[in-house]
């Protein structure tokens, strides 16, 4: 599976999925941790008209996901699903544009 | 805190204004709204602008000074306030907060937006700028891919959908139908809003709030100069702005928006009041999904049943809590900046009794105004003297 580069705080521990310059929590210095793409899929949805700078992507599958990690991201499903129950099993399959893309693992 | 009267509205009719300029439609609002007030101009203390993308849509900034120039104000503090969507209601709660702490006894509060002339690509793009672009919108994320997020994770938590959306959509075209500011009113049927093109699955064309131009404009007053004012004044009972997370994965919830949950629980607190003697409000529905989602953080219906309630009828005008008698932002239309002035503008109507929507024996209204992911929120509570 593939991984996903998240951030620590040194201070105090706390999680964040980033980009950001400091800890909210406690304003410590952030260091990246790579994570496993694994999580669940706490909803989806399709974007058909896109804003001019992703035009070329076409329709495309915009998915939150909680991954197993603790940390809450943004990213996209691979492939657009005729069904996807929410709660379902995803995992990362790689990254376009910074973008990171999951997969159903059904 | 000095007791603050809303003294006299102003605004065009939301919808496309072709050749006027942002600025002729801020002047047009704010001159009705001085006007009828009954105060001489050279009384205005300070101006505050609510404005969202001037600059990316327009290439107007400074809109402020343009304003108080065009109107031929003194040479008084001007200033553009920019919080997203909620620019407008941000612009109001600084006019009311620069007369309740004393710095002046009358402000104008002006919001103002032109979008129709940009192409649909443009505009989204530039209502982007309202998402945290490091975050969330490196993924080609959009204010309607948001709802439909929501929208989507809300109908599975609570077995609703398209007939609850849907009922959301008919009241608030319904509404507009017979307001005459409002862009697009209209009487739908469910097959027809079913009928039209997925934006953002679940959402459809008639779940979005249309792209619009407009203004509107209030004057405030501080209380002690009642007697002086030829329009019936109403009271702000409460004025309250809040931040959320500016970033998705930053909320608890996505069916909930932090900022209005505490903006609505503190405005509550300052007006004395319970969510349920509100009579009327007017809020932020960008989308049918927002409407459901909204009137729950607000504290108005229960957590999870404002679906129902907007399928059983019980949010129209004649409802047991009417919400967005004005048509709302589906169909008033949301030129993004005036949108939180605009619906002071239709709050105030209301508690004179003067709504073509009217609510019977409007005392207390409240409207809210939501910025971009929920990162920045105001609440005001508008009361009738009497109440």
């Amino acid at each position: 599976m593939a991984a996903l580069s998240i951030l620590t705080c040194s201070a105090c521990g706390r999680l964040d999925a980033g980009p950001r310059d400091m800890c909210p929590a406690c304003a410590g210095a952030l260091t990246s941790m790579p994570v496993e793409g694994a999580g669940t899929l706490v909803s989806w949805t399709v974007i058909r008209r896109p804003p001019k700078s992703f035009r070329e992507h076409g329709a495309y599958c915009i998915a939150i996901v909680d991954l197993d990690a603790g940390v809450r991201i943004t990213g996209r499903l691979r492939n657009t699903p005729a069904h996807a129950a929410l709660g379902e099993r995803v995992s990362l399959v790689g990254c376009q544009d910074r973008i990171p893309v999951f997969a159903l693992d059904r | 805190m000095r007791r603050v009267l809303v003294a006299g509205i102003g605004s065009t009719p939301f919808g496309r204004h072709g050749d006027a300029t942002i600025t002729s439609l801020a002047l047009h609002a704010a001159g009705a709204a001085i006007a009828e007030s009954g105060l001489d101009r050279a009384r205005i203390g300070s101006l505050y602008l609510g404005n969202f993308i001037a600059g990316p849509l327009t290439g107007q900034e400074v809109l402020a000074g343009l304003v108080a120039d065009g109107l031929g104000l003194a040479q008084i503090p001007c200033t553009k306030v920019e919080g997203a969507c909620a620019s407008g209601g941000i612009a109001f709660r600084h006019a009311y907060l620069a007369i309740a702490t004393g710095l002046c006894d009358v402000a104008i509060a002006v919001g103002a937006e032109k979008m129709s002339h940009a192409d649909t690509a443009s505009v989204t793009a530039a209502l982007n700028c309202a998402m945290d672009n490091a975050a969330d919108g490196v993924s080609g994320l959009t204010f309607p891919g948001l709802f439909g997020l929501a929208a989507r994770l809300y109908g599975e938590r609570y077995g609703v959908g398209r007939a609850e959306l849907s009922a959301v959509v008919r009241k608030n075209k319904g509404n507009g139908l017979r307001n005459p500011l409002a862009q697009m009113g209209a009487t739908l049927r469910d097959e027809e809003i079913e009928a039209s093109p997925q934006i953002c699955d679940p959402l459809r064309l008639y779940d979005c709030c249309p792209v619009s131009d407009g203004a509107a404009a209030v004057v405030l007053a501080a209380a002690d100069l009642h007697a002086e004012l030829t329009a019936q004044p109403v009271e702000v009972a409460a004025s309250v702005q809040t931040r959320g997370s500016p970033r998705i994965g930053g909320h608890r919830d996505l069916c909930s928006f932090d900022a209005t949950v505490s903006a609505a629980r503190q405005a509550f607190a300052t007006a004395g009041i319970e969510p349920r003697m509100v009579d009327l409000v007017e809020l932020h529905d960008c989308f049918s999904i927002a409407e459901i989602i909204d009137a729950e953080d607000l504290g108005l219906i229960p957590r999870g049943e404002s679906a129902a309630w907007a399928r059983e009828g019980r949010t129209g005008v004649g409802g047991d809590r009417p919400i967005n008698p004005s048509g709302g932002l589906l169909a008033k239309g949301h030129p993004v900046g005036a949108t939180g002035i605009g619906q002071i503008y239709e709050t105030v109507l209301q508690l004179r009794g003067a709504h073509p929507n009217q609510v019977r024996d409007a005392a207390f209204g409240l409207t809210h105004n939501l910025g971009g992911t929920g990162v920045a929120c105001t609440v005001n509570i508008l009361k009738r003297l009497d109440a």
